[in-house]
């Protein structure tokens, strides 16, 4: 292998890589909050005893877990002209793409957690007369927070991971602009190999932190 | 929204679909059995007490689980090729990129399991004179394979929708044949609910089956 390695070029376009870096942390920082929101939201849908809102909510969840993400980014990207009668910027579609996934994930957290408390629990509640809001706020939240920690950590670190999927859309985000970067110059093996390792230096201080504090918890119980 | 659903136009490319989803159900296979053979190696590396066999192993694992597999698909496609001097197909490059990734998860799903071992087993089995091979193979394996079913098949059905990412490589699988159907029937609509839709029924009667398996095990545990 008589290979030159040459990074001066990615060094040279550097700024190009940090403003999909940019993007890519817009995509996390609000599509993370809006799943972590809307998931929660589902999760009671799917405990609910009404039928009318849990089977929308089971399907919700079983549609998203079981059909690629790639998919469903693609999906919406041709659907939102359909549904809205315009064509918006693939940086939405990318977002509500990633929204409704991890909001999919975070339901199933939120349920595991909830059901994991007694009924009895409900039952005191009810008996000292607080409403169902009420009993979810001050009882069972507090108790399942804490399990339900490392598994939101772990879902942070999907979607940090899965934001990379929006460059199909062309969203301008580090992949694409890698992608774009590699094309241009003919110097993929440089260019994809600092690409990789910028994600891993987004990532990897999040799962370090989330397994200390998984290993933290663990220890106090 | 008033948009007309075309289902015809689809239908006379459904042989399309169907190569599609044997590419799909091929490099799932491949990648499977790949990834549990790097799995299994890695992990015992990792485990080794040996330096210079831990670290790497420790290095690989903590690399692909912090980049986002669309990077590793790229960088096999075309980069790798210009380090070896060899230029890979689609599917060899997808192929490589998905078990090297799916080896560094399924090694932390052996490593869990075999850790998760009491300590006392590795006791007993010294103190009737067998060594570590002995021991791993008739002590702790049997009894580790039991607890790593759920989490390998999860990382299992990971893999298989990961495996939409081989379509930006232009191998022949569900969505790039669905692309090609697009491209043809400009119906992205049908044709991407359609692809969702095949996903959905190939990963859910997988994963119904799959928890019916589990819960026999449970069941015999």
């Amino acid at each position: 292998m008589d290979y030159t390695w040459d990074f001066e070029v990615v060094v040279r376009n550097f700024p190009v890589l940090l403003r999909g870096v940019v993007v890519t942390i817009e995509l996390w920082v609000l599509a993370f909050p809006l799943g972590l929101a809307l998931g929660f939201a589902v999760s009671l849908g799917r405990i609910s005893g009404k039928s009318w809102l849990n089977a929308p909510a089971i399907a919700f969840v079983e549609i998203f877990r079981n059909t690629p993400v790639l998919v469903q980014l693609i999906w919406f990207y041709y659907a939102f002209p359909i549904i809205l009668g315009q064509q918006l910027a693939p940086f939405s579609a990318a977002l509500l793409g990633l929204t409704l996934n991890t909001a999919a994930y975070c339901a199933e957290i939120f349920r595991g957690g909830i059901q994991s408390i007694v009924r009895g629990q409900w039952e005191g509640a009810r008996a000292l007369g607080m409403t169902y809001a009420m009993t979810l706020r001050r009882v069972i939240l507090p108790q399942v927070g804490k399990h339900m920690l490392p598994a939101f950590t772990n879902r942070g670190i999907e979607l940090a991971k899965v934001t990379s999927l929006a460059s199909i859309l062309t969203v301008h985000e580090l992949m694409y602009q890698g992608r774009l970067l590699s094309s241009t110059y003919y110097r993929p093996l440089e260019i994809l190999t600092v690409v990789a390792l910028v994600y891993f230096v987004l990532i990897y201080p999040g799962s370090y932190f989330s397994a200390r504090l998984e290993r933290k918890l663990r220890a106090r119980d | 929204m008033n948009y007309q659903w075309d289902f015809s136009a689809i239908v006379k490319y459904a042989d399309m679909l169907v190569l599609g989803l044997v590419g799909t159900v091929k490099i799932a296979v491949v990648s499977i059995v790949l990834g549990v053979i790097v799995g299994a190696l890695v992990a015992l590396a990792r485990m080794s007490a040996n330096p210079w066999l831990h670290r790497p192993a420790t290095a690989f694992v903590e690399f692909y689980r912090n980049t986002p597999p669309i990077v590793h698909f790229f960088w096999f496609f075309y980069a790798l090729p210009i380090v070896i001097g060899v230029s890979l197909n689609p599917f060899v490059a997808a192929v490589l990129a998905l078990s090297t990734q799916s080896g560094a998860f399924y090694a932390e799903v052996f490593r869990g399991g075999i850790l998760s071992i009491d300590r006392g087993q590795w006791e007993g089995a010294r103190a009737l004179g067998m060594n570590y091979r002995m021991a791993m193979r008739r002590v702790i394996v049997p009894q580790a394979l039991r607890r790593m079913v759920a989490p390998f098949i999860e990382r299992s059905f990971e893999l298989t929708k990961t495996t939409a990412l081989a379509s930006t490589l232009a191998y022949a699988e569900l969505l790039y044949e669905a692309m090609q159907v697009n491209s043809i029937t400009f119906r992205p609509m049908e044709v991407y609910s359609a692809v969702a839709l095949l996903y959905f029924i190939v990963l859910f009667t997988a994963s119904s089956a799959m928890r019916l398996v589990e819960a026999r095990l449970a069941r015999h545990a």
